[in-house]
């Protein structure tokens, strides 16, 4: 069983670190929380490691998500002091763009709705129709209905932030 | 999906076509989708559609990507799960072993209010002194969870003589109340493997070997000596040997005093016993091994006058009377450990860290024999 989770790791690692990338925007974030991933595989030994990794690794980013809302509140909570001006270094909420492109495809995602979202993005991880359905509790067959969806939506989304952006430009 | 080639055709879904691009679809759905593509141009349009969103759709989500790094090696992994798995046992053993040295800080404190030799009169009222009082509530206001629980412990167990069961079933109890978050499954049976680190253990008679400590501290006595109760046989060394045989309590390599034993093997089990032995500083430690409640009940009880020194001790090897804590002034310790439904223990003017290293030697020699 090592070795098959050894074979997984060097095969779907990357995918687990876009994955996390995808939800907690943050690239040295991403990389820590996929191998806690495996680790943590490596601690419970899953029957279907594939699903199982990506399934903890939603877990853990949602985790991740919450931790940053409360920061963030608490930020919030104390920019009354002026002494404490939360600084523009960089926190794990703060989107690391690379580029208008990637800004606008960031938009675009969070046009989704979640559900559509997540499909989408585990889709793009690499699983698999009956893979994606047993995580996310839905039939088989309404896999494909969702991701037709949810590319139509994306790509729609996309074109309009970019006519919006090139319209601001010229 | 497909209807009759030659009547009106139904037109392939939007979401099947989805579907089979992902390679989703069984052969015989392919085979069914292909055979009408082959003859509708409409759906192979549809098709083609479907196709560019699903690249267009690939290449965006391409550009949300990290720098690309190299996965480390899997042995990184590896080490970070054998540290957090090694992380959770120290865990635990520390969490125990703080329980306990709360229990016995709380005991001692506890044990130091209500014994003072230096008031005979007040012997009356310690509780587990006899077993009329044994009814009584156990200690006065204790300060944590951990002395009550120790306290009631030793106030149950003069209760055990009509009862010699119970005491066993009683110290389990305590022992959970003193580290309730201990798994039993992580019970060590090897005492004499710790390096000097109390840990309190439950105690289940006859499952494993289990070890139960307590330390009491006394009060700094004038008067060193347990009265030793019931009807005391002292023997030589050879005599007590031939009759407790190996079971003798001692520490190997220190000069025995005394030997002094209570019941015999006609009683159906070994005697209690006592094994004076001297320090190189003079100073007489005892060994006491027997029955849970009897030793229990021994090591509550303190003498209420001073006897005169060497007055209990006959001295089998023909040196001079020990003496005794007078000297040292400092206050006799004891420390007990139990094993099985018998109880093993040692008293003497020394620091509770050496008599715990001392009763883990006596626990493991007599484990060996």
């Amino acid at each position: 069983m090592n070795d098959e989770l050894e074979q997984l790791y060097q095969t779907t690692y990357t995918a687990v670190v876009r994955f996390l990338y995808r939800k907690v925007w943050d690239a040295e974030r991403a990389e820590d929380l996929a191998q806690e991933v495996f680790v943590r595989a490596l601690a419970h030994r899953p029957e279907k490691p594939r699903a199982w990794l990506f399934a903890v690794a939603a877990n853990l980013a949602r985790d991740e998500a919450r931790a940053a809302v409360r920061r963030k509140r608490h930020l919030t909570l104390l920019k009354g002091d002026p002494a404490a001006a939360p600084a523009t270094a960089a926190s794990a909420d703060d989107l690391v763009e690379r580029d208008e492109q990637m800004s606008s495809v960031h938009d675009a995602l969070d046009a989704l709705t979640p559900r559509d979202r997540e499909i989408l993005l585990l889709w793009d991880a690499g699983l698999s129709y009956p893979e994606i359905a047993a995580q996310t509790g839905l039939a088989v067959g309404a896999v494909g209905t969702t991701l037709a969806r949810a590319r139509k939506r994306l790509v729609e989304a996309y074109d309009r932030q970019h006519q919006r952006n090139h319209a601001a430009h010229s | 999906m497909t209807g009759n080639t030659n009547g009106t055709m139904r037109h392939i879904p939007e979401e099947e076509l989805h579907a089979y691009l992902d390679q989703a679809l069984s052969r015989q759905q392919c085979v069914e989708i292909e055979s009408h593509l082959a003859f509708c141009p409409a759906c192979r349009a549809e098709r083609d559609g479907i196709a560019a969103l699903r690249d267009r759709t690939t290449a965006l989500l391409a550009t949300l990507a990290p720098p690309l790094r190299l996965a480390p090696p899997f042995d990184t992994i590896r080490q970070q799960h054998a540290a957090r798995t090694s992380q959770r046992q120290h865990r635990l053993r520390s969490i125990t072993w703080a329980a306990s040295l709360v229990a016995a800080v709380g005991l001692g404190w506890t044990a130091s209010r209500i014994v003072s030799p230096d008031l005979p009169e007040r012997l009356g009222s310690i509780p587990y002194a006899s077993e009329a009082a044994a009814s009584r509530p156990p200690a006065p206001a204790p300060r944590t969870a951990g002395d009550s629980s120790l306290a009631r412990a030793l106030s149950a167990a003069p209760a055990v003589l009509a009862a010699p069961d119970s005491a066993a079933a009683k110290a389990p109890a305590v022992a959970r109340a003193e580290a309730p978050r201990r798994r039993p499954a992580a019970v060590r049976s090897d005492v004499a493997a710790d390096s000097g680190r109390a840990e309190a253990r439950v105690a289940t008679p006859g499952i494993r070997a289990p070890a139960f400590e307590l330390s009491t501290l006394g009060q700094p006595s004038t008067g060193p000596d347990l009265e030793l109760d019931g009807v005391w046989r002292t023997m030589s060394w050879a005599g007590a040997k031939a009759e407790a045989g190996d079971a003798l309590p001692h520490l190997d390599g220190l000069p025995v005093v005394e030997v002094q034993l209570q019941g015999s093997r006609e009683d159906g089990g070994r005697p209690l016993m006592m094994v004076a032995q001297q320090l190189a500083s003079g100073e007489v430690i005892r060994t006491f091994e027997g029955p849970v409640a009897d030793i229990s009940q021994l090591l509550a009880k303190r003498t209420p006058t001073n006897p005169e020194p060497g007055a209990l001790l006959t001295d089998s090897t023909g040196g001079q009377p020990s003496s005794t804590a007078s000297s040292s002034g400092r206050a006799r310790t004891t420390m007990a450990m139990q094993r099985g439904d018998r109880m093993l223990a040692i008293t003497g003017t020394l620091p509770a860290d050496s008599l715990r290293a001392m009763i883990r030697r006596l626990n493991a020699e007599m484990r060996t024999k």
